[in-house]
């Protein structure tokens, strides 16, 4: 994804003083981030601003990364992932998430899981999805719950490898996986339901 | 975190622990040989397992289809400016935000100093500007101001209040003093039309019998009479009364 060596020289510059090199890093990460926040926080205003902070944040700590230790994308990543979970912390928006690990569903446990699934014959990928339905996703991906959230973000829009979204969370790549797994089926669990409901 | 919805229930030789380990691979598609065997066996055999994988699945599916979000053209300028203060004219020149200094000092320049120094530098301004000027020290001339006086002008509230009623004590001193010379003129001219002899009758017009034609000079003859002009009557001395003294009348009455 990036070369090493390049960032590293790039950063060095950056420390140095080259506001060029800090210009040149903004352009490169400045919509890989904005988008990790719009998705996180699902707000473009809060996005924007999350995004600043996170460069905020950046520059002031850029002294401390250290390219041996990881790439330069995942120290990005963690420093959005930091700020998001405070901005989360902050809006107490866990108290209105619609977790599955919170809400076990009941009243859907009448019939099997797999009968509650939309038609495979029409796959949701399939074709070019209007306006509305990203917008649909997108709230939805909104309601599950932060923890499964952001691996869902990492490994299906910004296609992280399980060992990078590892370090950035902190946790087992086991734990990455479960939660991933868990965090796509809620998904489709509340997609379904919307769709339901519009049904 | 353990998963509530994954039990340790084992099914064809694989606990559901294991399977949701092996999911993401599964859906990755690197799984093969007999560890995908084991997986799609047990996900048909698990109740539990078997829907998660469809839901897995189909969740993954909707997020593929979420494209990249646009970031707002004015960002990077944001950040850069919140950052190291960088405002660059080539940013903001892609950004369309607002106008540097010098720009807007130019703008300004070009919209209202132009016009009006090529309106000034035109002969009919410069003439009407002099004979302006020159009608204002004229008149200030008249006037009595002296550009001395001008320096002396205290433009504080209280001394323009005191000039004011310095000014009003001036004029109406000026009217009172007007006034007493007005009416002693007037007793003087009393006491010499008193004194003075009567005037001669004046003597009857020829008229020719012909006054109808020119009515609005006599009455405009009889108008211009004051009523303070006197009158003399005086009676004819005939041989009777010659030895009698004389009697004279003053009347005021108007000839109307």
């Amino acid at each position: 994804m990036e070369d090493v060596q390049v960032v590293a020289m790039l950063v060095r510059r950056c420390i140095a003083g080259d506001a060029a090199a800090w210009e040149e890093i903004v352009q490169t990460y400045n919509r890989r981030i904005y988008n990790i926040c719009y998705r996180f926080a699902g707000s473009a205003d809060d996005a924007q601003d999350l995004t600043q902070e996170v460069f905020i944040k950046m520059y002031r700590t850029l002294p401390s990364y250290d390219h041996t230790k990881g790439a330069f994308v995942t120290w990005v990543t963690t420093i959005t992932r930091n700020l998001l979970v405070d901005h989360f912390r902050k809006t107490k928006q866990d108290r209105m998430t619609d977790s599955m690990d919170t809400a076990a569903s009941d009243h859907e446990d009448a019939q099997p899981l797999s009968k509650q699934i939309p038609d495979r014959s029409a796959p949701p990928d399939a074709g070019v999805r209007s306006r509305e339905v990203s917008e649909t996703i997108h709230a939805a991906l909104s309601k599950i719950s932060p923890e499964l959230r952001e691996a869902v973000i990492l490994r299906d829009l910004q296609d992280m490898d399980y060992r990078e979204i590892a370090a950035v969370l902190k946790v087992p790549e086991g734990t990455v996986k479960s939660r991933i797994n868990r965090g796509r089926a809620e998904l489709a669990r509340l997609l379904q339901r919307t769709y339901r409901q519009v049904m | 975190m353990p998963d509530r919805h994954i039990s340790d229930h084992t099914s064809n030789g694989m606990q559901c622990h294991e399977f949701d380990l092996m999911l993401s691979d599964a859906l990755d598609g690197v799984l093969s040989g007999t560890q995908l065997d084991r997986f799609q066996a047990h996900a048909q055999s698990c109740k539990v397992c078997g829907p998660l994988l469809a839901e897995a699945e189909a969740g993954r599916s909707w997020l593929k289809g979420l494209t990249e979000v646009e970031p707002p053209a004015n960002l990077v300028a944001n950040i850069l400016a919140s950052t190291m203060g960088v405002d660059t004219q080539r940013l903001r020149a892609t950004t369309s935000q607002r106008q540097p200094h010098v720009s807007r000092l130019e703008h300004v320049r070009a919209s209202f100093l132009e016009p009006v120094w090529t309106m000034v530098r035109q002969p009919r301004f410069a003439m009407s500007f002099g004979m302006a000027f020159f009608a204002l020290s004229v008149g200030l001339t008249v006037a009595g101001v002296k550009p001395s006086d001008i320096k002396a002008i205290d433009l504080r509230p209280a001394a323009i209040r005191r000039a004011y009623y310095n000014a009003h004590a001036r004029v109406v001193r000026y009217v009172d003093n007007a006034r007493a010379v007005y009416e002693l003129q007037a007793a003087l001219r009393g006491i010499k039309r008193n004194l003075a002899p009567a005037e001669p009758a004046p003597k009857p017009k020829d008229h020719k019998n012909d006054t109808t034609q020119q009515p609005e000079q006599k009455q405009e003859r009889n108008y211009s009479q004051t009523g303070d002009q006197l009158i003399m009557a005086r009676a004819p001395l005939g041989p009777s009364l010659r030895d009698l003294p004389v009697v004279s009348v003053t009347t005021y009455r108007r000839f109307v």
